[in-house]
């Protein structure tokens, strides 16, 4: 600081001298660095952020876990101090998106900063990150095109993506999600769900995954819960979706299903049935993988949960949100076939203004809503 | 030496008359400023007698439909008082409304749309959303409230609840308060499923006060008595209508029934009534 002050009073000095001897014209050189120089002093310091000790996670089901929404985050404070209280609440597993857009805006060129953010201070948080990919960057997709399009002919870009992802990670992130709900056609860029063509993409990426971390594991599905009937344009029944991925192939091109189990009005016991979408639905899902022979891999929840908006028609009381929610904590922890349980949504980084708001367990201003005291309170019991 | 003394003489009196030229001037010349034009909104209303109201028809006792299409509640009753009020100072025109249903994640994207005037579906006031739309004078406070047993003469806001038993819907923004203050005034925090347990809790003996929003409080009270509310809302959620920010005129409309019910009782009777 002391040096910087003199360089600019140097050159101020020298302006003086300047100006003396030559054109006045060169007198708003030194009001500008005396400018510059008070903006300099005036301004605060930056937030010093370190990642802090190594720290644990303290809980008594070592399953539960939440999706956090630190994509959009972009001070490392608030990350840290997100990630903080993921901990302090006992729920060891997070998932979180890592746009392929953002990180691979041009093409070849990578910018890992906040990823790397995000992931160094979740781990020293004690805390096992599951990586969700997505978002097609403007180069792989037409113009005008959606973020969620990706014809064929851009697989190999995906795949060398993930590749790049899995290698740069490798010791720190051992769980990717390809895709998100492409039963969906919202999430299928807007065209007609094609199972077959979203296991062509399963089997582009698998194996450029392995190569860049050959520990790495891949999730699969992350299907949208939903009762489309057959024929409908918008979506497709995520369990006719499921058989017809096996029906393609899918069985060698992903180690770990990823489910979506949200609750609606449900509770969290009702039990499952191929016309209702209740949390255990799950367990239908994973019959179809035991009729394909699949039964042997593991699932991971990484969406679920319930909703407390006063005036959404899907959402319930918040006294019942918080016992669905840890009553589906204590079935994943009783379900041997399942790896993790993450709900939707930690927090926002900013309100969302729609019912969304009243899925998360802390307000964007980290203020922690009374679920988040049971959550904590149940994983220290 | 003062401002007169130093002025040549003769100076003054010449200087009073030119300033009292310039006041007789601009007090013969001044008029009061037009009222502002309507606006096209507001324009149009009074044009073809309609008055479009986005509205999310599941929460009563402020806005229901009986499966025919038939709407009640106290949100109903509002927008009627005002298109009479309107009608009647129109004379020339009668206003009717119009009810645009609309899920009510979706009101403010269909205002701004255009789909019709005003909101008006027990929403309320959102200061993050002033950017996009304009809020009308509250009408109702829904925020939570304490709530005591009638004979209860000490308690007259929370303060006055330390080290006593207060419940609450677990999860609820009364829950919320109370888990707050809860360390600094040390009361016995009991957490019920539903905010009707709780307050069947506080008549049977077993808390000393309950925090519950507005709206099941009043929907208790209906068949229930032998409690009350003291003090004011624990926190504020006051129920509004929007507009959109270009059609000032609409806004000053509303505001203008919503002020003259408040000052000469019918909104107090709209309350009692639907409550």
């Amino acid at each position: 600081m002391r040096d910087f002050c003199q360089s600019v009073l140097r050159v101020a000095r020298t302006l003086s001298l300047v100006t003396r001897h030559s054109s006045r014209l060169l007198r708003p050189l030194e009001i500008l660095a005396l400018v510059v120089l008070l903006y300099w002093l005036g301004a605060p310091p930056p937030i010093l952020v370190t990642l802090g000790p190594r720290q644990t996670v303290h809980t008594s089901n070592p399953k539960m876990g939440v999706h956090t929404r630190l994509t959009d985050e972009v001070e490392e404070w608030k990350i840290k101090k997100t990630l903080e209280l993921v901990r302090e609440m006992g729920t060891p597993w997070i998932v979180d998106y890592f746009p392929w857009g953002y990180i691979e805006d041009d093409e070849g060129e990578f910018d890992w900063a906040h990823a790397d953010l995000v992931v160094d201070h979740a781990r020293q948080q004690g805390l096992t990150v599951v990586a969700r990919l997505g978002f097609v960057p403007h180069w792989a997709r037409p113009e005008g095109a959606v973020t969620s399009y990706l014809d064929e002919a851009h697989y190999p870009h995906l795949a060398n993506f993930v590749r790049e992802f899995a290698a740069r990670f490798k010791g720190r992130i051992k769980y990717i999600v390809i895709w998100n709900e492409p039963n969906t056609n919202f999430e299928w860029g807007y065209r007609p769900v094609d199972p077959a063509g979203y296991v062509r993409m399963l089997q582009a990426v698998y194996p450029a995954a392995k190569q860049g971390n050959p520990e790495v594991q891949i999730l699969a599905g992350a299907l949208a819960p939903v009762l489309a009937p057959p024929g409908a344009t918008d979506a497709m029944n995520d369990l006719e979706y499921l058989q017809k991925m096996y029906a393609a192939g899918a069985k060698d091109y992903f180690d770990i299903l990823a489910v979506h189990a949200y609750g609606w009005k449900s509770p969290a016991d009702e039990p499952p049935s191929a016309d209702r979408v209740n949390f255990r639905r799950t367990e239908l899902l994973h019959d179809i993988m035991a009729q394909n022979g699949d039964g042997a891999k593991y699932v991971m929840i990484t969406e679920g949960g319930w909703n407390d908006h006063p005036r959404w028609t899907k959402a319930v009381r918040p006294a019942e949100r918080i016992a669905n929610t840890l009553r589906a904590y204590d079935l994943c922890k009783q379900w041997d076939w399942m790896d993790a349980c993450m709900m939707w949504a930690f927090r926002y980084p900013a309100p969302a203004q729609t019912y969304q708001d009243y899925f998360t367990f802390v307000t964007p201003e980290f203020d922690p809503k009374p679920i988040y005291f049971e959550v904590q309170k149940y994983a220290t019991k | 030496m003062s401002l007169a003394t130093r002025l040549r003489p003769g100076t003054l009196p010449v200087l009073l008359l030119a300033l009292l030229l310039v006041a007789w001037y601009a007090v013969a010349n001044w008029s009061p400023k037009p009222p502002p034009k309507p606006d096209a909104t507001w324009t149009r209303i009074v044009s073809q007698g309609v008055f479009r109201i986005g509205i999310d028809p599941s929460f009563p006792p402020f806005e229901t439909d009986d499966g025919k299409g038939n709407l009640s509640g106290l949100d109903i009753a509002l927008a009627d008082e005002m298109v009479r009020d309107w009608s009647s100072a129109l004379v020339t025109q009668t206003i009717r409304v119009e009810y645009v249903y609309t899920g009510f994640d979706g009101l403010y994207d269909a205002l701004k749309a255009g789909q019709f005037d005003a909101i008006l579906s027990a929403l309320p006031y959102n200061p993050q959303k002033t950017e996009d739309v304009s809020f009308s004078h509250s009408y109702y406070n829904g925020g939570p409230l304490i709530v005591v047993r009638a004979d209860d003469a000490k308690t007259k806001s929370w303060y006055d609840l330390a080290g006593k038993r207060v419940g609450v819907e677990l999860g609820s923004s009364g829950d919320v308060f109370a888990r707050k203050w809860q360390g600094r005034l040390k009361y016995d925090l009991q957490e019920f499923n539903t905010p009707v347990d709780a307050l069947h809790a506080l008549r049977g003996g077993a808390l000393d006060a309950v925090f519950t929003d507005a709206i099941t409080f009043d929907d208790f009270a209906k068949t229930a008595s032998g409690l009350k509310s003291v003090g004011d809302p624990l926190s504020n959620e006051l129920y509004v209508l929007a507009v959109r920010r270009d059609t000032p005129t609409p806004l000053g409309q509303i505001n203008a029934v919503i002020d003259a019910m408040k000052r000469d009782g019918r909104m107090e009777r709209l309350q009692a009534k639907w409550f």
